[in-house]
């Protein structure tokens, strides 16, 4: 299917390009879908735009996607997985294996190509081979196919890769194919029935907690291995996703600092939302105390199961870790873990449903949250939706070499504008997963076009 | 919540409320009570848990009857949902019910049902369909009963949810514990909460109430079985919700007025956060020995079921202290208690009620 490619000019606005280090006014021009100009302004035509209103910036980059296809299409599909992405400003997703059957042999991989292409979607579907065969922890997946057929990874996600002698095997042999094992950082020896982060919030609630400690062993480990594997296998490489614990960050700062190859991202919910949350309160992590309940904030009934996810939503000083590794460098990408379910799935005992936020459409809006409170600059935040995602994903994105607002080559951008707020509804959301405890809450930044590919990949109904 | 409950000082405040008259059909005279379902106790006021309180009092009255039955709740049907084993909270429930005059459905869904089959959700839609306008539920799992609180047209007490709440429990303890306290006030007594506190219910309900109520309360026990409890204290403090948390057992019990001990269950020890049942029951037991080290005449209290020999030694249980047997009759009292207030916030035909507040 061919669709021309667009043109569009957007005037005096706000440009953000990482990947030229630059920020400023300036305009872009848009021709059959190439980005044919970009202008930055100074002087009088820059007067009155600032970083306050319409921005232009490079289409985002998702390390960590559920698709549900194959498998689970009442909770999402490729086609509605990709709008929700394009919703939310990205161009491009990484789809993890933990499908039914897994991504752990060539044919699902092409199966989910297939849909992709039959969505029409510009976006751009990337994806990681599971590590295991079934996911279950006890054999190497086909992983020199899988990396023929195109992953750009290797993840067990959903859960750890089981045990120490299977990691290693998989850093090792990856490492060797130039590709990234990703892991779940959990060891599940102290999660079993885990529902909140082992803390007040759960010893008030009455739930069972899930360790800090659970995420700081796995972290230790993966860490561990990786540098013994990669003595033997310089190409070895580890990216640790969704961190969320304060420990955990810690340790990769020290592992970078010695100049292990390791790279890991932070999510949106864990830098915004905390355990707090499940108890009621909605108030962002960088208002949080830690006490709902002495600050008398519960403005929401508790056990909301929007808020059950895998890593759990921990508490304010673990969520301003995040944010604190995000600034400094230690986080190289935010990742939106979006994991849609269905209203079965979740309308069930708090205990009893479903890990998983819907996140793709949320991300830049609880960013840009964090940004409007200054507690993350603008174009970091840009960054690790961009550049940082670009460079754990190498040269396998079709966008490698130009991440960026980068002249002649096709367009792949976000313009969303900063003075819009919109409110999160089940009805706007494009994914079929409405399980975010985002619904009702004001966000800044509406989305008014994506270009993906030359393609508009989503466009707001006014803009 | 750090008003102190203190019918003296309530009455000075003026905020003693009007105690319903029980003969009459609930919400029809101006009552001060306007949480529709109760799922918790970190909600309810200082006023609230006086008129819960004086109402208990109203239904102790009624239990003195040669025929202890009023026609308060003529017509409307206490459906009683519980996902878990349990005899005396049952049958206490039960029992205020049709002490009220209600008409009872009893259903015991097993555990497994839960997993195999009809979601909660349908559950509680299906009882409300069969008349249900109050529904008394316990569950497994924490916060379930918020879940039907959210879809059931009429009232939903919370008998117990997991580790989390037991209301009518701490409500009962709160009721006993004043009744035999000189002058009805627990400020600045010791209270001593002992044994598995990390998986108790009754214990998170009695921690709302008790430090609300002025208590100088004291949870001991194991370190495993007592963790996480440390920063609740530490936060509390800041709140005016001052508890102390300690291992020892001596510490605990020096000088207490009162002592309630926990059931002590199996799991626990395949958990590995128990080396033996003989173990604890010689480092944590009540026996006679500790209770010498608590106030000459402390009161002995315990929620049940016990383990004789484990956590409570028998003759410390069946001795002059004990008021188990108290807070088993001050249970049904309580409940018929509460019962009758919830009814007050909505009428027999429609569902309509407040609600607001934690405990709603």
């Amino acid at each position: 299917m061919i669709t021309p490619g667009i043109d569009l000019e957007i005037s005096r606005a706000w440009l953000v390009d990482p990947a030229a280090g630059r920020e400023g006014p300036g305009e872009i021009v848009v021709r059959a879908g190439i980005l044919e100009a970009v202008t930055w302004l100074t002087g009088a035509g820059a007067k009155d735009v600032g970083p306050d209103g319409v921005v232009v910036a490079p289409g985002f980059i998702d390390l960590h996607v559920h698709l549900r296809e194959p498998g689970n299409e009442d909770a999402e599909t490729v086609a509605t997985g990709l709008a929700a992405a394009a919703h939310g400003g990205f161009t491009t997703v990484c789809a993890m294996p933990n499908t039914d059957p897994a991504m752990d042999e060539p044919s699902v991989l092409g199966r989910v190509r297939a849909a992709a292409e039959a969505s029409g979607s510009p976006v751009e579907l990337l994806a990681h081979g599971a590590v295991t065969v079934g996911r279950a922890g006890e054999q190497l997946a086909a992983l020199g196919e899988l990396a023929d057929a195109g992953v750009v990874g290797f993840s067990d996600d959903g859960a750890p890769v089981r045990t120490a002698t299977i990691m290693r095997a998989a850093l090792a042999y990856a490492g060797a194919l130039g590709l990234p094992v990703i892991d779940h950082a959990e060891d599940a020896g102290l999660t079993t029935g885990a529902e909140a982060n082992d803390g007040f919030v759960a010893t008030v609630l009455g739930l069972r907690g899930w360790p800090a400690a659970a995420e700081e062993m796995a972290v230790a480990r993966d860490l561990a291995l990786l540098a013994d594997v990669v003595r033997d296998v310089p190409g070895a490489r580890l990216h640790l996703t969704h961190l969320s614990t304060a420990g955990a960050l810690d340790l990769v700062r020290s592992a970078k600092a010695a100049g292990l190859p390791v790279t890991c991202d932070v999510t949106p919910h864990h830098l915004g939302l905390t355990d707090e949350w499940v108890a009621g309160a909605r108030r962002w992590a960088w208002e949080a105390s830690g006490d709902p309940w002495a600050d008398d904030i519960l403005v929401a009934g508790p056990y909301s199961t929007a808020l059950r996810v895998n890593p759990p939503l921990r508490s304010p000083s673990d969520a301003a870790a995040c944010m604190a590794a995000l600034v400094d460098g230690t986080a190289d990408a935010v990742a939106t873990d979006h994991a849609p379910h269905t209203e079965v799935d979740k309308a069930v005992e708090f205990g009893l449903a479903a890990n998983g936020i819907s996140g793709l459409e949320t991300a830049l809006g609880i960013l840009l949250a964090a940004v409007d409170a200054g507690h993350l600059p603008l174009a970091r935040a840009i960054e690790a939706l961009t550049t940082g995602p670009a460079r754990v994903l190498g040269a396998r994105s079709r966008r490698a070499g130009s991440v960026g607002l980068v002249e002649g080559s096709p367009a792949d951008l976000v313009v969303f504008d900063r003075s819009e707020r919109w409110t999160v509804t089940a009805e706007g959301l494009a994914s079929r997963g409405k399980n975010t405890p985002l619904l009702g809450i004001e966000l800044a930044g509406r989305v008014l076009v994506t270009l993906a590919g030359g393609r508009i990949a989503c466009k707001a109904p006014d803009a | 919540m750090n008003v102190v409950v203190d019918p003296a000082a309530a009455v000075a405040a003026g905020i003693e409320p009007a105690v319903p008259s029980v003969d009459t059909v609930p919400g029809s005279q101006p009552v001060p009570w306007r949480h529709r379902h109760l799922l918790d106790v970190d909600g309810l006021s200082a006023a609230d848990l006086d008129l819960v309180m004086r109402t208990t009092d109203a239904m102790r009255e009624v239990l003195a009857r040669p025929i202890a039955k009023v026609p308060a709740l003529r017509g409307r049907q206490v459906t009683i949902l519980f996902y878990e084993a349990s005899t005396r909270t049952r049958v206490s429930f039960e029992v205020a019910a049709k002490n009220l005059s209600a008409d009872v459905v009893n259903i015991a869904a097993a555990s497994s049902s839960v997993a195999k089959g009809e979601s909660l959700i349908d559950t509680v839609r299906t009882v409300e369909a069969l008349g249900a306008q109050m529904l008394v539920m316990r569950h497994s799992v924490s916060g379930a009963p918020y879940l039907a609180a959210e879809i059931f047209g009429g009232s939903v007490l919370n008998g117990g949810d997991g580790w989390h709440a037991h209301p009518t429990q701490a409500l009962l303890d709160l009721y006993t514990m004043r009744e035999r306290m000189p002058g009805g006030s627990l400020v600045g007594r010791k209270v001593v909460i002992l044994g598995d506190l990390l998986h108790s219910r009754v214990a998170r309900s009695n921690i709302w109430t008790l430090t609300a109520a002025g208590a100088d309360l004291w949870l001991c026990g194991p370190a495993t079985l007592v963790r996480g409890f440390e920063a609740w204290a530490g936060r509390g403090a800041a709140a005016g919700r001052r508890f102390h948390v300690t291992t020892s057992v001596d510490e605990a019990l020096r000088d207490a007025d009162v002592v309630m001990a926990l059931r002590i269950q199996r799991e626990r020890m395949a958990a590995g956060l128990l080396p033996s049942l003989r173990e604890y029951a010689a480092r944590y037991g009540l026996t006679h020995e500790r209770l010498a080290l608590a106030q000459p005449g402390a009161l002995v209290m315990h929620p049940g079921p016990m383990n004789e020999g484990v956590e409570i030694a028998a003759d410390v249980a069946a001795g002059p202290q004990s008021v188990i047997t108290d807070q088993v009759t001050n249970g049904v009292a309580v409940r018929m208690a509460l019962l009758y207030l919830l009814a007050g916030t909505h009428g027999t035909q429609g569902t309509q009620g407040s609600h607001a507040g934690g405990a709603a």
